[in-house]
């Protein structure tokens, strides 16, 4: 033992091999430090603030990624346009797609709006696995936390059982905390809410609310004059009470629509972790969208 | 004979699995770019059969490109080219990249084919991933309208520097018609690119590249190419979708011993720099400018020449663009300047890999 104590003294990266992961985007590497705990030292790729669609694949983060243990990606092909060049730029095999350092969360979590006719791009930017925007659930949260958890025990099983311990706790706050958020929803009586893109799907398909239009006329294509009117005509419609834009898009076209609605209002909400300077964990993220359906 | 019969059949034999068959999970990622021209210049021909040089319509270039991982160590890319042959109305097909590069290997990554050679940045694009709808007047100087496109190997790999720097070393056949066309098919010329990058913050880079090839020439001579890039980009990491910039600058010098014009002046020696600003001024939009000046060192036989441009984009997606290009050519072995404007589509259907950074 006490050799063992010298031996860590003399050689600090023995008593400090911890598992280096990179993340695509904030919220998963939130999750991965918290469960990781002193195991792990994680980074991220995408910055809150970003359109995560739309990163660009700079050569500093392929140095990052060819430290890496572990990548740990959305899937769904939200970082098609990103990731592989990364990976290949990286030279590290070990982050390789089908390696034990390559997790993709967005196959395990049962996808939404997964296409079942044939897509086409005249539908704009369709993902043809489903939705990738599941990171907006809070019980699909929990059981990105418990897949983290496996593969961080796959990759250090010494450490196994703390991070099954760990991605656990995690699960058990988000299934604790979608109650007290479910209330709180429910007590605003708002049941529908139009939003710039596809990004609250998962948000809204936990919470009971429909999303019967967005701002974009389809995927990935700005809002045109147009389509602004026949949203707005919808709203009026349908009693729309509220607009919610992330925040990574222009929201002046907002004002007209909630200028157009008489009673309807307007949000800019962060849709990642980090999209706001307050916004540090998935808590927060989820607890802001929460207040900004409150008027809070 | 019999032997190699023999193999072909075994390899045929024993390389088909019993899933090749299947479909559509292994279908190689596919994709077709095509980039549409119309364009007036003072200096054009009005003969169509002048390729890429005549006024009026033309397909200036498609490329079918398929992609695919072979098996877990390599992954395959075949770029195939169509464009009209000079001196004909009619369209050959090119390979323009067909080249298979290692997946597995750490540190390293090997590469072997027909490819883009590492020489500076503008050389390793694609014509629809231009900047401009043309390539600097300096690259298709020194290394023609194809630019340096070779049969070659390559190693590169990342140098453990606390910033990010790519070596890159490649041997190349000495084909190309502008800068080498060596007649000895065995000789090889080499090539080292080494390209550095830093985060200056989370909204800008800064990107020094150097570059230099050798090899020998059609009068059996070492003729060489020294290039260096440097380029600022800036997104920011809020609202990045809707403003960018890039300003690049690139600088080729050539040397070409034995070359000269018909009185037998030499044109041994040519240099000659690029520097272009792009800026996003909105989601879909982009407005940019170029100055180019040739002859920034060069044999007395050969004329300075500069070019100015300017060019408006609209791209309505990822998939397709609309841009319109005004240049305006001072050449000074001729006695008049010129001035073009041309109009070009830019579409791309099915599975295109993401441009480099």
């Amino acid at each position: 033992m006490k050799f063992l104590a010298l031996l860590f003294c003399l050689f600090p990266a023995l008593a400090q091999a911890k598992t280096n992961v990179v993340t695509t985007i904030t919220d998963l590497a939130t999750i991965a430090r918290e469960v990781g705990g002193d195991q792990v030292n994680v980074d991220s790729i995408a910055k809150g603030t970003q359109d995560p669609h739309f990163i660009e694949a700079k050569p500093s983060y392929m140095v990052k990624l060819s430290k890496a243990d572990l990548l740990i990606a959305v899937g769904l092909e939200l970082e098609v346009g990103w990731v592989p060049s990364l990976i290949q730029g990286a030279r590290n095999p070990k982050v390789k797609s089908g390696e034990k350092g390559f997790l993709e969360i967005g196959p395990e979590i049962e996808p939404l709006e997964v296409p079942s006719g044939k897509i086409s791009r005249a539908d704009g930017d369709v993902h043809p696995d489903g939705n990738p925007h599941f990171y907006l659930d809070p019980i699909r949260l929990g059981k990105t936390a418990q897949l983290i958890a496996a593969r961080l025990g796959e990759l250090d099983p010494a450490h196994a059982a703390e991070f099954t311990k760990r991605g656990n706790a995690f699960n058990d706050r988000m299934k604790s905390k979608t109650e007290a958020w479910r209330k709180r929803i429910e007590k605003t009586g708002v049941k529908k809410i139009v939003t710039y893109h596809k990004t609250l799907t998962y948000f809204f398909d936990r919470f009971g609310i429909a999303n019967p239009a967005f701002l974009e006329p389809k995927p990935g294509i700005p809002p045109t004059s147009g389509h602004i009117i026949e949203v707005i005509n919808l709203m009026k419609t349908q009693k729309v009470p509220l607009v919610l834009v992330e925040n990574f898009f222009d929201v002046s076209v907002t004002k007209k629509v909630t200028d157009a609605v008489p009673g309807s209002r307007a949000a800019s909400i962060a849709v990642d972790v980090e999209g706001e300077p307050g916004i540090k964990t998935n808590d927060d993220l989820i607890e802001q969208i929460v207040k900004a359906i409150e008027g809070k | 004979m019999r032997f190699s019969l023999f193999l072909a059949a075994a390899l045929m034999a024993a390389q088909v699995p019993a899933h090749a068959a299947t479909g559509k999970p292994f279908n190689p990622d596919l994709s077709v770019n095509f980039l549409g021209l119309a364009q007036s210049g003072t200096s054009y021909s009005n003969d169509r059969t002048v390729a890429n040089s005549h006024n009026g319509l033309q397909l200036q270039e498609a490329e079918l490109q398929i992609l695919s991982d072979v098996d877990p160590y390599f992954r395959a890319n075949a770029l195939l080219s169509i464009s009209q042959q000079d001196g004909k109305t009619d369209y050959g097909i090119d390979p323009e990249e067909v080249f298979l590069e290692s997946i597995s290997l750490p540190y390293i990554t090997v590469k072997a084919g027909k490819f883009k050679m590492a020489m500076g940045k503008h050389n390793q694009l694609h014509t629809h991933a231009y900047p401009f709808v043309d390539a600097p007047l300096i690259n298709q100087r020194l290394l023609g309208s194809e630019g340096l496109n070779e049969n070659a190997v390559g190693v590169s790999g990342l140098i453990p520097t606390p910033w990010f720097t790519e070596l890159t070393v490649q041997g190349f056949s000495l084909a190309n018609s502008n800068l080498f066309n060596t007649y000895n098919s065995g000789d090889i010329g080499g090539l080292a690119h080494l390209k550095n990058l830093w985060d200056l913050n989370d909204d800008a880079t800064v990107e020094l590249g150097f570059s230099g090839a050798e090899g020998k020439n059609s009068v059996n001579q070492m003729a060489s190419i020294l290039g260096s890039d440097l380029t600022f980009k800036w997104r920011p990491a809020e609202g990045g979708k809707y403003h960018a910039l890039i300003w690049s600058t690139e600088y080729l010098y050539g040397q070409r011993p034995g070359l000269a014009d018909a009185s037998g002046n030499s044109q041994r020696n040519l240099g000659g720099l690029g520097t272009w600003l792009q800026y996003q001024f909105g989601e879909r939009w982009w407005a940019q400018g170029r100055y180019e000046y040739v002859g920034v060192q060069r044999s007395a036989a050969l004329p300075v020449a500069t070019k100015e441009s300017a060019l408006l984009a609209f791209l309505p997606s990822e998939f397709s663009g609309f841009r319109l290009q005004y240049d305006w050519i001072q050449d000074r072995a001729r006695t008049q300047n010129d001035h073009t404007i041309a109009f070009q589509y830019n579409v791309t259907i099915g599975a295109h890999p993401a441009h480099s950074y």
